[in-house]
């Protein structure tokens, strides 16, 4: 805060700083001072994270981070502050211009852990794994820490008053020539302020341009409603209506902003006893999340998907027309057999279904999926719309504003957020023709170092805001702490650029407001607003706009038979903006269970066709672009088609995400040389070489090809560990989950101890797991779960406390998916608890399979003969940073209630025994009962499906007894005679019967 | 070296009715104490001894290096991973333990058994023990995580009055390997009073006379000190013979105790036992060859002595080749899933190459001990024994890292690759064994003088 405000500093590190001498001048600049040079050049990258967060030249000034009104001591307390007691604060964050609404905890001011805004209809509690780790970023040391002017040789830091002076010269300028040059580079976003704010830019500058940008874009989906309606709209899915969903290459579960709430919604209609279930068929090139979780998927290019859409409106128009057209099952190709009984159960369920397609689809497409939805009876049932409206700025496209930058059209670039020069090899080529280009953003990445100004960025939990969520629900963001290295909101940037001075950034909120809450309710109404963080009342009205298209059936191409290349977002960076953050880098893919890597996923019978083995570094070329990249088969990929993820290969990302200038390597490879812009989504003509070389891919399963003995017993013994059953099974045999494995009496060696006072266990419904990884990222946020990095994950020494276990049945070219969250099952009869020979790991009366890390000797016998294999054991010292002096910055994200453990002593999962006595503390100070629910383990919490209870299990009626009492709950390898505290539901399967063995199309 | 064998060397030959003598070329008391004697009093030892010392003392040293390593920087430094948590630093643990057999089981079984032939090799073989003890020793230590507060394994009284765990089979090994390595310690040590006085008497410098003096606690070889002395070893042999035993069996304890497939089968004991005797005659055969030579004791340590060894060897590996064939049958048997697995894993699984090498090595190699050719020609019984240690260091490294990288969770299965530090640190645990031994050849009795003097003809009936 202090390097933009003419105030003196508020806390000092030293006398040189102080005074400013030229020797901490310098020792400021140096990127990372002491590190940088204090460690050899050839340094790990893991050696990078235990430093991750090891803030060292912010370190005094990180220490607290108060409103500068309340530091002083406190000699009455606050109202509503009492110390060592955590504050919750409703917020939210945005992410491609998606709101996502969260509830973030706070110690001692400090931000320790993100959930889900459990009212929220947006989330409902749960989370995504993004917004989990954002809580990182917030605390990154990586972040940039002060304003930069910068050409093409040197980095100069500047304090506010030195880019106040630029401007005072450039603004009036501008102003004067009506922006004429001036472009705004800005990424997607609902917030309701930047809106306003640029309308009134545009009114100052009505030559200048925007530029809307992602580097994944949705805007097809938006083409896509412009050409079926005539103008864009936002879709709005209601999932728990539907009966039937057909998936077209879509990541609905994904990266769809909707994906949190929608996950809640199907997984509610995936309980067998509760309902009827509904049935998803997906047709897609690499699997996607409601691929992995479909009833029925199909691999299939995704460049053929526009004529199997074709095909299959065919039939469906063709069944409409004609209700009691016969079913017919006897094609000789597999493909007409599915989409004759696909179209006939979607036709069967008129307005109880619902097509939708991802973005990398043509608007065409979409526009053609709106018409099916509207012929099927969907709109307005299971799909509505909200209008989208335009930005009062005149529009470009990032393809012309590269066109203006060539013709010399462009002086003023003014970028806010995104990651332009990374994301395009075009853009970065010309940018530096621009004369003036000032940035926004939280990092000195690739995009600043290519600007004339840095400003840097404040984090979303650092300020205020307001938007629209996906659902249209008026949404508050709030800062949970003064901006820790005194960045600026975009809002600020604005508002100063329009007025040539700073603003309390309450201030724009509450002007923004001003126009939508009611004048004279308006102090109440913004109260409540801050402290639900949403409004019911002002909710964007839902539409039912008329289809413009005529209803004929539009002809798609048919595509070359050649390979095609798709890009897709990453589950770990996003599309690059999440490449510094350490959790999401070490959480695995959900499918391939990559971590800190991309590669190009590629189909078994493709990888035989073209000699590739998993790991094998290959050429890929479309046109003159040209990348190397590690392949990895992946089992269920379409043919010939080759799938990569974005957002890898980072050269200023940070030291963890890979920072040329200071030596560490990028993670993965750029796909960005690949793809021609930011809407190439398929890329056809592909040329596919081996180059010999190749790599270790860092999984965190399958560590090792498994051979021909280890794949046989696979076989044999998935089906007794992840039990599914299909709905009829279920409906004949509501228990078939429990005879799968039959094992002789079980006895004990003593007698057992009862549990006293409470039970606690957990239920894990495998019918509703999709296998998202939120639960993983926040168990590590809740429990300090360390990052190990690529070299240890690859000797299998992740440290996940929970993990999704994933495995493949069936057909190598079409399998079906399973997953299985594991964590500790707190064995009443634990295995680990024996062999022990300090008595570190005990069991509590309640229950808990408890860890005692000061005792721990470290012995890891405990470890083996844990059949779960879910102890973590610390071989290196993955924390002691944390204890440095300096770490300030690191220990504030550190949740206090939970210890951080050191070298040499064994780890797993707690059932977050904080949580459970925190509220049991609670409980006995106010002399009443534990109410059920009221404890949730972080895992619980985040899951967007809902997946797993936690509870008491003396009490009959708590949900987890009953889940445990449900038919189809089974103890995984209760033969051992373990007894394990969790319990699983078996999977239920919804198959189409007369589909049931279809096997997708090879 | 097989020339120098003639027939008066070879007393190989069974005639009966008559003993064949396990002392050859004529030696009578005093040349059997000059002998023994004359190696630790000669001014330099063989050239040899100076060459082996620079080596097994720079390995030594290199170890020592590496277990800083290993204590500064974390068991990372090693290969262990998730599921693989017990890797090398247990198979050198087990396998060093094996290797310590021997010495117990000659000084007391044979002792209690009256089979006089161990009275030249036991000395040599209890050295061995101890030695083999201090290096399995060191792997448990430091292969903990937090070697600090490794002292909370030993039930020490104290103010937070917290027990180890009774119940955890590595607690049982800690007392039983400390145990054994007190009880082989003073057996040792007391064999050796009578000889380091003969030392002491013999000596011509003060410092060796102090020395020996100390050493000998007094010992004037009176009729009395000898009858109760006798005594004492009796006793000693005794409790001695429970340990070969039991250690081996606790030893295995840590793996039958657990639930790991592979690991939770009730033949361990006596499998672990066979074995243990199996690798440690191996050893001392592979010790006792060359020292034979290089100290001039091919008289005291016959080839009927040799031949002895190897038998016992022919017999425990059948054992051990029995118990693997064994373990098949009850996976099978059990019907449990996991069990059949981890044993089809052991044999094609990706540690196939490891499991054929234990069977070659372990079963077969000792089958060749059938040819009396091979029983009685030193350098080919060298050869067979060093493929028998090679197989028993491999059969710990079955058992322990095949089983644990494809236990229950095929999520979890993993693959274990040693470090540097690994194979530096089982290279360096040979230096600091040879490190040991070398300095026990150079300075001390390495033969029981008194006890070989006492199954010489003329001592057997001097009345």
């Amino acid at each position: 805060m202090n390097s933009l405000t003419n105030d003196p500093p508020l806390y000092w590190r030293s006398i040189e700083e102080l005074e400013k001498t030229p020797e901490f001048v310098q020792f400021l600049h140096r990127e990372f001072p002491q590190a940088a040079s204090e460690f050899p050049a050839g340094m790990s990258r893991r050696r990078w994270l235990q430093l991750m967060g090891a803030s060292l030249a912010m370190a005094g000034v990180a220490g607290c981070r108060w409103e500068k009104e309340t530091i002083a001591p406190f000699a009455v307390r606050p109202a509503n502050r009492i110390p060592g007691v955590p504050q919750k604060f409703a917020t939210s964050i945005e992410l491609g211009g998606s709101l996502r609404p969260l509830i973030v905890t706070a110690y001692d001011g400090r931000p320790i852990k993100v959930e889900g805004h459990r009212e929220h209809p947006a989330s409902l509690g749960g989370t995504d794994s993004f917004s989990q780790a954002a809580l990182l970023h917030l605390y990154d040391p990586d972040r940039s820490r002060e304003i930069l002017q910068l050409d093409a040789k040197n980095q100069r830091a500047r304090t506010w008053d030195d880019f106040a002076d630029f401007m005072s010269d450039l603004g009036p300028r501008l102003r004067a020539s009506g922006g004429k040059g001036v472009r705004l580079l800005v990424e997607r976003s609902s917030s309701l302020c930047r809106a306003r704010l640029l309308a009134n830019l545009a009114g100052q500058w009505p030559q200048a341009k925007l530029i809307e940008y992602e580097a994944y874009s949705r805007n097809h989906e938006q083409l896509g409603t412009k050409q079926a309606f005539g103008q864009a709209y936002k879709c709005v899915y209601d999932l728990e209506r539907a009966n039937v969903i057909l998936a077209l290459d879509s990541d609905l579960f994904d990266f769809h902003p909707q994906a949190v709430s929608l996950i809640r919604a199907w997984s509610n209609r995936r309980v067998p006893e509760s309902g009827e279930m509904n049935r998803v068929y997906a047709v897609e090139s690499q699997f996607s999340t409601i691929g992995s979780i479909a009833d029925h998927r199909v691999p299939l290019r995704s460049s053929d998907i526009p004529l199997l859409l074709n095909k299959l409106q065919v039939r469906i128009e063709a069944r409409v027309s004609t209700p009691d057209l016969i079913i017919q099952t006897d094609y000789a190709e597999p493909m007409d057999r599915f989409l004759e009984i696909l179209a006939s159960d979607l036709v069967a369920n008129l307005s109880r279904s619902l097509i939708v397609v991802g973005p990398g689809q043509p608007p065409e497409v979409h526009a053609s999926v709106h018409q099916l939805n509207q012929l099927l009876g969907n709109v307005g049932e299971t799909v509505s719309f909200i209008v989208d409206p335009p930005t009062d700025f005149p529009h470009e496209s990032m393809e012309g504003l590269i066109e203006e930058i060539e013709r010399g059209e462009v002086n003023v670039l003014i970028t806010l957020g995104g990651n332009p020069a990374y994301d395009s090899d075009a853009f970065a080529k010309v940018v530096t023709r621009v004369q003036h280009r000032l940035r926004v953003g939280t990092y000195v990445d690739e995009t600043s170092q290519l600007s004339t100004w840095h400003i840097p960025e404040a984090h979303p939990f650092e300020t205020w805001g307001v938007g629209y969520s996906p659902e249209g629900l008026l949404t508050i963001r709030q800062p949970l702490i003064d901006p820790i290295f005194g960045g600026l909101s975009h809002e600020e940037f604005l508002y100063f650029l329009a007025k040539d001075q700073r603003v309390k950034r309450l201030e724009i909120l509450r002007v923004t407001l001003k126009g939508i809450l009611s004048d004279s309710r308006f102090d109440e109404e913004f109260a409540t607003l801050v402290h639900d963080g949403f409004a019911e009342a002002y909710r964007q009205p839902t539409v039912k706009p008329e289809l413009r298209i005529p209803t004929d059936v539009p002809q798609f191409k048919a595509p070359g038979n050649g390979l095609e290349v798709v890009f897709n977002l990453s589950s770990s960076t996003f599309d690059g903006r999440f490449a510094n953050n350490g959790w999401l880098q070490e959480t695995p893919a959900a499918l391939t269970k990559l971590t800190w890597q991309n590669a190009a996923l590629i189909a078994p019978s493709t990888a035989t066709k073209w000699n590739v083995a998993t790991g094998d570094v290959v050429r890929i070329t479309v046109e003159d672009r040209v990348i190397e990249i590690p392949a990895f088969v992946l089992p269920g990929q379409a043919p010939n088609s080759i799938g990569i993820a974005i957002g890898y290969g980072r050269t200023a990302a940070g030291h963890v995400g890979g920072n040329l200038a200071t030596g560490v390597k990028p993670v993965g490879v750029n796909v960005a040389h690949l793809r021609r812009n930011a809407n190439a989504f398929i890329a056809t003509e592909v040329k596919l070489e081996t180059t010999g070389q190749r790599v270790t891919l860092a999984t965190t399963q399958d560590h090792h090809a498994i051979d021909k003995v280890g794949l046989e017993e696979l076989a044999g013994r998935i089906g007794e560990l992840v039990r599914e059953g299909t709905e009829q099974q279920f409906r004949e045999h509501p228990d078939f989950a429990q005879h799968k494995v039959h094992h002789p009496p079980l006895e004990s060696l003593w007698t057992e101890r009862s549990p006293e006072g409470h039970a606690w266990g957990m239920s894990i419904d495998l019918s509703r797991c999709i296998g998202c990884n939120a639960c993983m990222v926040a168990c590590q946020s809740e429990n300090n779960v360390p990052i190990v990095g690529a070299d240890q994950v690859a000797k299998g020494r992740e440290m996940h406390w929970i993990r999704v276990d994933r495995y493949f049945a069936g057909d190598i070219d079409n399998p079906q998916v399973v997953t299985q969250p594991v964590t500790c099952q707190h064995c009443e009869n634990a295995p680990c608890e024996q062999v022990c020979p300090v008595a570190a790991t005990v069991h509590s009366p309640e229950g808990l399979n408890d860890m005692a890390y000061n005792r721990c000797v470290g012995t890891r016998y405990c470890a083996n003969n844990c059949p779960y294999k879910v102890r973590r054991f610390n071989f290196l010292d993955y924390t002691s940073q944390l204890a440095d002096a300096n770490a300030e910055l690191a220990r504030l994200m550190i949740n206090p209630e939970v210890t951080v453990r050191s070298r040499g002593v064994m780890e797993k999962c707690t059932f977050c025994v904080q949580r459970i006595q925190t509220v049991k503390i609670d409980a006995k100070n106010h002399q009443r009962a534990i109410v059920d629910g009221e404890i949730q383990t972080a895992c619980q919490q985040a899951c967007p499906a809902a997946a797993i209870r936690f509870g008491d299990l003396l009490d009959q009626q708590s949900e987890v007894s009953r889940s445990h009492a449900n038919p189809r709950s089974y103890a995984m390898l209760a033969e051992l005679n373990v007894k394990p505290r969790t319990k699983y539901l078996a999977r239920i399967r919804n198959p189409h019967p007369d589909l049931e063995k279809f096997n997708g199309i090879s | 070296m097989s020339a120098l064998i003639n027939d008066l060397m070879n007393n190989t030959h069974e005639v009966p009715g008559k003993r064949a003598s396990l002392v050859l070329g004529g030696l009578n008391n005093s040349s059997i104490t000059d002998r023994v004697c004359e190696i630790a009093e000669a001014p330099t030892p063989p050239r040899a001894w100076y060459i082996a010392f620079a080596v097994s003392s720079s390995l030594t040293l290199m170890l020592f290096g590496l277990v800083g390593y290993l204590i500064f920087t974390g068991v990372g430094v090693w290969g262990n991973n998730a599921p693989v948590f017990w890797a090398w630093d247990i198979v050198n643990f087990v396998f060093w333990v094996g290797i310590g057999h021997a010495g117990t089981l000659i000084s007391a079984i044979l002792f209690l058994f009256r089979q006089n032939w161990r009275t030249s090799i036991n000395r040599f073989a209890e050295a061995m023990t101890i030695f083999a003890v201090i290096c399995a020793g060191l792997f448990p230590t430091v292969h903990v995580g937090r070697i600090w507060v490794i002292y909370w394994l030993l039930p020490l009284p104290n103010q937070n009055a917290i027990w180890p765990n009774f119940r955890s089979p590595l607690l049982w090994d800690v007392f039983a390997v400390t145990t054994y390595a007190t009880v082989s310690m003073l057996f040792w040590y007391m064999g050796m009073i009578p000889d380091f006085a003969t030392f002491r008497d013999r000596a011509k410098t003060r410092n060796r006379q102090m020395i020996f003096g100390t050493l000998a606690l007094g010992w004037t070889g009176s009729a009395r000190q000898w009858h109760r002395y006798e005594k004492a070893y009796l006793l000693m042999a005794a409790l001695a013979t429970p340990l070969v035993i039991s250690v081996h069996t606790v030893v295995s304890f840590d793996f039958a105790v657990s639930q790991v497939p592979g690991w939770h089968t009730t033949i361990f004991p006596p499998y672990f036992v066979a074995g243990a005797v199996f690798s440690g005659f191996a050893m001392v055969v592979t010790l006792m060859v060359p020292a034979r030579e290089f100290f001039g004791l091919r008289e005291l340590v016959t080839l009927r002595h040799l031949e002895n060894m190897t038998k016992i060897i022919l017999l425990t590996g059948t054992m051990v080749g029995y118990a693997y064939a064994m373990e098949f049958f009850t996976a099978w048997y059990s019907g449990n899933r996991y069990e059949q697995f981890a044993f089809m894993n052991r044999a094609f699984g990706p540690y196939a190459w490891a499991y054929w090498t234990m069977v070659t090595c372990n079963v077969i190699s000792p089958q060749f001990f059938w040819f009396k050719k091979f029983r009685t020609t030193p350098w080919l019984m060298v050869i067979v024994c060093i493929f028998v240690n090679i197989g028993m260091w491999f059969e710990r490294f079955v058992i322990t890292v095949t089983s644990l990288s494809r236990d229950f969770l095929p999520s979890s299965w993993g693959y274990y690759q040693p470090t540097f530090v690994d194979i530096g640190m089982l290279i360096g645990s040979f230096g600091l064994f040879f490190t040991l031994f070398l300095l026990f050849c150079r300075y001390m009795p390495i033969v029981a003088i008194s006890e070989v003097k006492s199954i010489l003809p003329e001592n057997q009936n001097p009345h």
